[in-house]
């Protein structure tokens, strides 16, 4: 390897690290899906499955294939590319049978709007009558969150202030609790949110179902992630930050996302972002 | 859901268009940006179809066009949008915020359980989740059920038995036997619950020919054939073809600004084009054979997305 060639490696920018946090809250062994229009999700389960969870089983999000060797992550989320060396094909329904009836371990979900208890508003900003925003819409989520194993849920968007809210204007997929109930009294047997990613730091959920701050990117403070947060942030008393990611790591992450397709998550100020092994902060490169 | 017993069902694109109705409720086959019944959406377009109830799981131009041209009043998709790449839907998403259309927002599970409720002849059948979610705000029609067995309270939800569903598929023959490639999404489904299907296929071949690379979609579900090369433009159709990326990023901006740049996009390629011969001549033969050259080398595959 190349001295400059090494130096990459161990430069890192935000989008980087920030998969490698998602691609770690998967175990290995586990059976796991990730929604489309889930770049930094889908890239984070091909670096898993090539660095600490080489046995799980990787669903794609809308080709259903299993364990695809993808030459490139497209941008979009159903295409051939996604199938190659796939050892398997699943059909539509064999994925959301499997899913519904608890065979899966775990989901990615992000959202528009995401409260404490990590509820999820991809449907619409704004009242429902009249949106001020309509997002998208949920695919499979309002099913599959009350009986996936574990729920890892992300956002490149809580610096905004708009997205960690201390009320979601409209719950597509439910989190720990809902006006509704809690996810025992509705009889879910899927364990919900486990892990909330950030661009700011890592959120895990306490017995009573509510986030709270774990860990944090080391340019950020504790007080970021309160002024950006629209609910009261817990903070854990072990709060640390983010573990680095490997050199491997960022090998198979960028092995498998060449196009960068990862990126278009972020906000163009958050990519300036820059990281270094030695120095954890302000790497130049 | 008789099926359709006649042995030669191969129509031109405009025939098999006029037998939809007003107000039709229509599944759209494909998903995201593959495989999406592109010249059927473009014929509907054209014959200027009015009030449809369209239903599918997620789905992007094929919708946004339809919504665009005002021919859709019920929305009951479970996702309208392009992705991080392009972004939200921005017809869907204007019409949806003035409340020109009625949005039904559904879920993948939802409506493949509604199908199945169709294809088993059952007045309903139960989805474990749904509750807690405010998507059951959205749909009234909705009950809940309580297991005879468990005691379990589970949402019940109807039958989906759509008027028509459109479908695009690489390969058929004049009976209406279809073979697609994998991921078929909701189409099985879709035809064995609808009324209809309509298709169209890239290329008719010979019983045989259809046989020998196997029947996803058999013709007794088949009411229409269509031969449409690049039927599913700017959507992929593998192995035919890549979807255009820069040609969704073209539609995008221009739904966007709305006004006069949507008018102008729609004029030029949908209104303005009276046939879909004329639509891919517009589109240019050099394009379209670029969008095949996926299968040249991985570089090749990688530059049509960059």
């Amino acid at each position: 390897m190349s001295a400059r060639a090494k130096s990459n490696e161990q430069c890192f920018s935000i989008d980087e690290w920030f998969v490698v946090a998602l691609a770690r809250t998967i175990r290995d062994r586990e059976v796991v899906f990730h929604g489309f229009g889930s770049p930094c999700a889908q890239v984070a389960m091909h670096v898993a499955r090539h660095s600490h969870a080489r046995d799980m089983m990787l669903v794609e999000g809308a080709t259903y294939s299993i364990n695809p060797e993808p030459p490139f992550i497209p941008p979009t989320g159903n295409d051939l590319a996604l199938e190659q060396g796939a050892s398997y094909r699943m059909r539509f329904e064999e994925f959301f049978d499997a899913a519904i009836r608890g065979d899966v371990d775990r989901m990615f979900l992000s959202g528009g709007q995401i409260d404490r208890y990590g509820n999820t508003n991809v449907t619409a900003v704004g009242p429902l009558e009249r949106p001020k925003v309509k997002l998208g819409g949920g695919g499979g989520g309002c099913n599959l969150a009350a009986t996936i194993g574990h729920l890892s849920l992300w956002t490149t968007r809580h610096r905004s202030g708009r997205t960690l809210v201390e009320h979601c204007d409209f719950i597509t997929d439910m989190g720990h609790r809902t006006p509704a109930g809690s996810r025992a009294e509705l009889g879910f047997a899927g364990g919900g949110p486990e892990w909330l990613v950030t661009e700011l730091g890592v959120f895990d959920f306490d017995d009573g179902g509510q986030a709270r701050l774990r860990q944090l990117f080391p340019d950020v403070s504790v007080d970021t992630v309160r002024a950006a947060t629209g609910f009261e942030v817990q903070v854990a008393s072990d709060l640390r930050s983010v573990p680095l990611p490997s050199s491997a790591e960022i090998a198979a992450l960028r092995a498998v996302d060449p196009l960068g397709v990862r990126r278009s998550e972020f906000a163009p100020e958050e990519l300036r972002r820059t990281f270094s092994h030695g120095q954890s902060v302000g790497c130049a490169c | 859901m008789a099926f359709h017993l006649d042995t030669d069902k191969l129509v031109d694109l405009d025939r098999a268009v006029r037998s939809i109705e007003d107000g039709a409720l229509v599944a759209l086959g494909g998903g995201l940006s593959a495989r999406l019944p592109m010249a059927l959406v473009r014929e509907l377009i054209r014959q200027g179809r009015s009030g449809l109830h369209v239903v599918g799981s997620a789905h992007s131009i094929d919708v946004d066009v339809l919504i665009a041209t005002g021919t859709v009043t019920v929305c009951e998709e479970s996702y309208v949008g392009f992705e991080q790449d392009l972004g939200l839907a921005p017809a869907y998403r204007r019409a949806a915020e003035t409340g020109t259309i009625e949005v039904r927002e559904s879920c993948c599970v939802t409506i493949l359980t509604q199908l199945r409720a169709a294809e088993f002849g059952l007045p309903f059948l139960p989805v474990r989740g749904v509750k807690g979610s405010d998507i059951r705000r959205l749909h009234p029609e909705y009950r809940e059920v309580v297991c005879p067995f468990t005691g379990e309270t589970l949402v019940a939800v109807p039958p989906l038995r759509p008027d028509v569903a459109l479908i695009h598929a690489p390969l058929g023959d004049r009976r209406g036997n279809l073979h697609l490639d994998q991921p078929y999404v909701l189409d099985e489904r879709f035809a064995a619950a609808s009324r209809n299907v309509i298709a169209t296929v890239e290329r008719v071949g010979s019983a045989e020919e259809v046989a020998a690379a196997g029947v996803t979609i058999p013709a007794h579900l088949v009411s229409a054939v269509a031969e449409v090369p690049y039927g599913a433009h700017p959507a992929s159709c593998y192995p035919a073809y890549a979807y255009d990326r820069a040609h969704l990023g073209e539609y995008v901006r221009a739904a966007t600004a709305g006004g006069s740049e949507l008018a102008e996009y729609l004029d030029r390629y949908l209104t303005g084009q009276p046939t879909e011969e004329a639509y891919r001549k517009l589109v240019g033969a050099d394009r379209l054979a670029a969008l095949g050259q996926w299968s040249e080398s991985i570089d090749a595959w990688k530059e049509l997305f960059r």
